[in-house]
This record gives structure tokens, C-alpha cells and sequence, in this order.
């Protein structure tokens, strides 16, 4: 199927721009090798001469997949972007104005165990992405991959591209991670990223592995471990964040959470909040209730929810204030990409859908998205 | 215009203890925290557990002047729910997990050897 068959943008309301918080751009290792610190870059030479499958390379993004797989099963298009100008071509088909590129295999970048190796892996990553991707302003922008193994080593990462025009923010893998984000041996990344003006953006993936989410391993499918590994990976790391009062101890953090979907939001404002009615004693750091806090973050819609009545989706948004805090995300080209018509298909104002697929979106990136860019639609006035 | 109530003797309320009183058919809790009296409802608004039959201590509070450490602070003017453990600064009536919520306080008053609520 090629690409330009995928849609029309004439689903778009005149004058509306599209962001798109997560995009994702392939990073076989055959790519990355050049780009990549000796002794580092032989790995990934090695990595390139083994038979690509689908998100899934030993010693660079392990699947561990322990489940029976069909022909087909995620349909046949084209799920892989390699280049700059077909991701551009793809996002023009799609109606999208500007996104934000993040990794696929190295969603998984947590699940690397070599500390050297992952900083390495994760500086080639940006440097690739600087050099591949973001070298024209065309609405290409990117996330830094933040290895989680070295928190200064990010926070170097941090300073080293703050500056880029097209750097928009910095990716927190969020699967596998060990300890989960809240740690203090985070906050010297979180003071880097504040310091910069860049969001971090925690991305889940699906992974089984001896990490949280827990027991993923026991599920008999990937439909099992789907549900549940995407949206508990970010579950788990804002609780871990909220313990040590990461929205407190940096306010002007930007702070957004992608592919878990949104549903999940108001559940864990409520659970929150009612532990910290009992257990305030044990984080004193806060100063409100948790929801509080939650309210100034941001959230991906994909893979949004589709409930029966998509009207329960402006319910839910009002549930948690997502009318001023959900972001557009498509997650192409992936297997369970959302194209823009579904979102702005929930019946909702359309000054609120101006939020949700744009101006939501200039406020979690700050001065890095602009809707100056030539060849851009003038925002609605 | 608030009225005056006798609610106990002096010496029924030595620093650092509280009581439960009756006044005007509703309960009250009468604390004396380092020499001072403070009275509050006996009623947290969580839900509606008896607040003033649970214990007095300090709190943990933590803030960048204490480098984000917590730090014991406020001995002796926390009362804890006995119910859900939320607490309350008896000297204000403040909820520290709800910054919005607080309860009313009334004067109290010594009278002689007798201690008078003002409600």
C-alpha cells in the first residue's frame, strides 16, 4: 500500500494545524553504526548483518515475544519510515503540519544492560536524528533520547542540543526502566531539561522483561501484555515521579506522557489523591493533592480510546481538564497509528479541538514549535 | 455576637492534652498546645470522623528551604483523624493535605479557673 493512498487531508477544518506529538523514524543499526563511538560501532556493524524483524534485534531492542505470530497480523502496509523526506510525504498525506520524531527499536532503549554501551547507542541516536532528520525547517522536529543508565551523561545530551531549532524535547524510555523516573538520581536530567526549556516525554513500548509492569511474561498473547504494558509503564513511573515530588521540586518541568492513551488519567488522579489524604506524612515534598500536579502535565491521545459513544471521550477529557492538557499523537507508522479524523471526531467544540491537535501542543514545547514555519497553515484567528 | 460556654476546669487541660466537650448539642475538641487553647469541631470533613478523638503530634514538612528533606516541624499542633489519619493544624484549623480546607476554629478563653469556648 503506498502512502499517498492512506487518506486525504481534506478532513481538516480550514485554518487548522495539526502537531503531532509522536511520530517514530526507524533506526535499524545499520544506520545508527556510522554515527556511533568505537568500541560501540561494532556492535551495531554486527547488529546490521542480522535478519531485520520488526522491532525486535538482540542487544539492541529485545522483544523477548515468547507468543505465536500469523502472516499479516498487523496488516501489510508499509510500518517503517526511514528517511526524512518520507516521513515528510507520509505526514502531508496524513494532513499533519509538524511532528515530533521519536525512535522505534530504541523505544526499548531502557532494556539495554551495559551502561557504556546504551550512553553510546543513545549519543549516536541524536546524532543521527540531528543529522538525518532535522536538517530543513519543515516541521520536522525531535525528542533527544535521554539513556537513562547515565543521568549526567543525558544531562549532557540535554545542553549538547538545547539550542537546535528543531529539538522540541527530550524522551524518557519509559518501558524497562529501572529504577522508575521519580529516583533522585534523575534530578540531575530533570534540572538539565528545565534548564533548556525542553519537555520530557515519558513513551512506553511493549516489553517483557523482568521489570515493571510485572508479570507481563504470564499473559498468553500480545493482546494481554498490549493492554497492560502501555499504559502501567507510564502508570508506574508518575507514581515513582510523584513520590519524590518531581512536579514540585521542578516547576517549570514540562512534564507528558505518550502512548498510553488518556483514559487512564483520571483514575490515577482520584487513586492519588485518596492516598494522599491518608499518607500526606510520607511526601511532604507536595503540597497539594496529587490530581493538582497531574493537571499541569501533558498527554498523548494514542492509541485513543474508542469507546461505543465517542461522546464518553469529552466526558472523560472534562474528567481531568484534558481539554488543556491532551496533545495529538498518531504514533505513525505503527501498527495501531491513529489518524487525525478519529480524534477530531470526538464531539467536541471546535475551539477545544484547536487544543487538542495544536495549541495544546505550542504550550507543552514552548518556543521550539512555531507556527512560522513556511509552508505552515496560519493558526485560526 | 458569640456566646461564651464553660467547657471544663484549667486543670482538666494541662499543655499538651485535649478534649472532647459538648457545646450548644454539638462536639468540640479543646486543645492545649504550649500553654495556648484552640477549639475545633469534632468533625473531619473527610468523612465525618470523630478528628478531635485522635492523637496530637508533630508532622513532617519538607521544602526547598530544608533542601527537600523532610524535617519534623509543628510538635504538638497536629491533630490525626483516627479514622483516615488526615491532619490538622489545631492552632488554625487548616487540612494539611487539602490546602483548600479548613475548619473553623473558636476562641477559648480562661475565665478564672475555668475554660470558656467563644461559638
Amino acid at each position: 500500500m503506498q502512502s499517498s493512498t492512506l487518506t486525504s487531508p481534506t478532513y481538516k477544518k480550514a485554518g487548522m494545524t495539526i502537531i503531532d506529538a509522536d511520530v517514530h523514524a526507524h533506526d535499524m543499526p545499520a544506520a545508527l553504526a556510522p554515527y556511533t563511538e568505537m568500541p560501540w560501532r561494532k556492535t551495531l556493524e554486527h547488529l546490521a548483518t542480522v535478519p531485520e524483524r520488526y522491532l525486535d534485534v538482540p542487544g539492541y531492542a529485545p522483544s523477548l515475544a515468547p507468543w505465536p505470530t500469523f502472516p499479516n497480523s498487523g496488516g501489510n502496509r508499509r510500518n517503517i519510515v526511514t528517511s526524512a523526506a518520507q516521513m515528510r510525504q507520509d505526514l502531508d498525506d496524513l494532513g499533519i503540519d509538524i511532528a515530533v520524531i521519536f525512535p522505534d527499536y530504541l523505544l526499548k532503549h531502557a532494556a539495554i544492560r551495559q551502561d557504556d554501551y546504551a550512553v553510546a547507542v543513545a549519543q549516536a541516536y541524536n546524532r543521527w536524528l540531528v543529522q538525518e532528520w532535522l536538517t530543513e525547517d519543515n516541521g520536522l522536529k525531535g525528542v533527544l533520547i535521554a539513556p537513562h543508565h547515565s543521568p549526567e551523561a543525558a544531562a549532557a545530551e540535554i545542553r549538547r542540543y538545547a539550542a537546535h531549532p528543531h529539538i522540541a524535547g527530550v524522551y524518557l524510555p519509559t518501558c524497562c526502566v529501572e529504577p522508575l523516573y521519580g529516583h533522585h538520581r534523575y534530578d540531575v536530567l530533570y534540572a538539565a531539561a528545565q534548564e533548556a526549556g525542553l519537555p520530557v516525554m515519558l513513551h512506553s513500548v511493549t516489553a517483557v522483561y523482568p521489570t515493571f509492569p510485572f508479570n507481563l511474561e504470564g499473559y498468553e498473547t500480545l493482546f494481554g501484555v498490549h493492554i497492560l504494558a502501555h499504559p502501567l509503564a507510564l502508570v508506574a513511573n508518575l507514581v515513582s515521579m510523584m513520590e519524590t515530588g518531581v512536579p514540585e521540586r521542578f516547576p517549570e518541568l514540562k512534564i507528558a506522557f505518550t502512548e498510553g492513551g488518556v483514559a487512564w488519567v483520571p483514575w490515577m488522579m482520584m487513586r492519588m489523591d485518596k492516598e494522599y489524604a491518608e499518607r500526606r506524612r510520607e511526601v511532604p515534598i507536595l503540597k497539594d493533592r496529587p490530581s493538582k500536579y497531574i493537571r499541569r502535565m501533558f498527554f498523548a491521545t494514542q492509541p485513543v480510546e474508542e469507546p461505543e459513544h465517542l461522546g464518553d471521550m469529552a466526558t472523560l477529557l472534562s474528567l481531568f481538564g484534558g481539554e488543556d492538557s491532551v496533545v495529538f499523537a498518531s504514533d505513525w507508522p505503527h501498527h495501531d497509528f491513529d489518524h487525525p479524523s478519529k480524534v477530531l471526531q470526538i464531539p467536541v467544540s471546535e475551539a477545544v479541538q484547536r487544543k487538542l491537535m495544536c495549541d495544546n501542543a505550542l504550550r507543552l514545547f514552548g518556543h521550539k514549535i512555531s507556527l512560522k514555519a513556511p509552508g505552515l497553515l496560519a493558526p485560526a484567528r | 455576637m458569640s456566646d461564651a460556654y464553660v467547657v471544663g476546669r484549667v486543670d482538666e487541660l494541662p499543655e499538651g492534652r485535649h478534649m472532647v466537650v459538648q457545646v450548644r448539642g454539638r462536639e468540640i475538641g479543646v486543645f492545649n498546645v504550649g500553654g495556648r487553647y484552640y477549639a475545633l469541631p469534632n468533625a473531619c470533613f473527610h468523612q465525618n470522623g470523630p478528628l478531635c478523638r485522635g492523637a496530637t503530634s508533630g508532622t513532617l514538612l519538607s521544602s526547598a528551604e530544608t533542601h527537600w528533606k523532610p524535617v519534623w516541624a509543628c510538635e504538638g499542633e497536629i491533630v490525626i483523624c483516627p479514622w483516615h489519619a488526615l491532619e490538622f493544624n489545631v492552632t488554625t484549623g487548616q487540612c494539611l493535605a487539602y490546602p483548600n480546607r479548613r475548619l473553623p476554629t473558636w476562641e477559648v478563653k480562661v475565665d478564672g479557673d475555668q475554660l470558656v469556648v467563644l461559638m
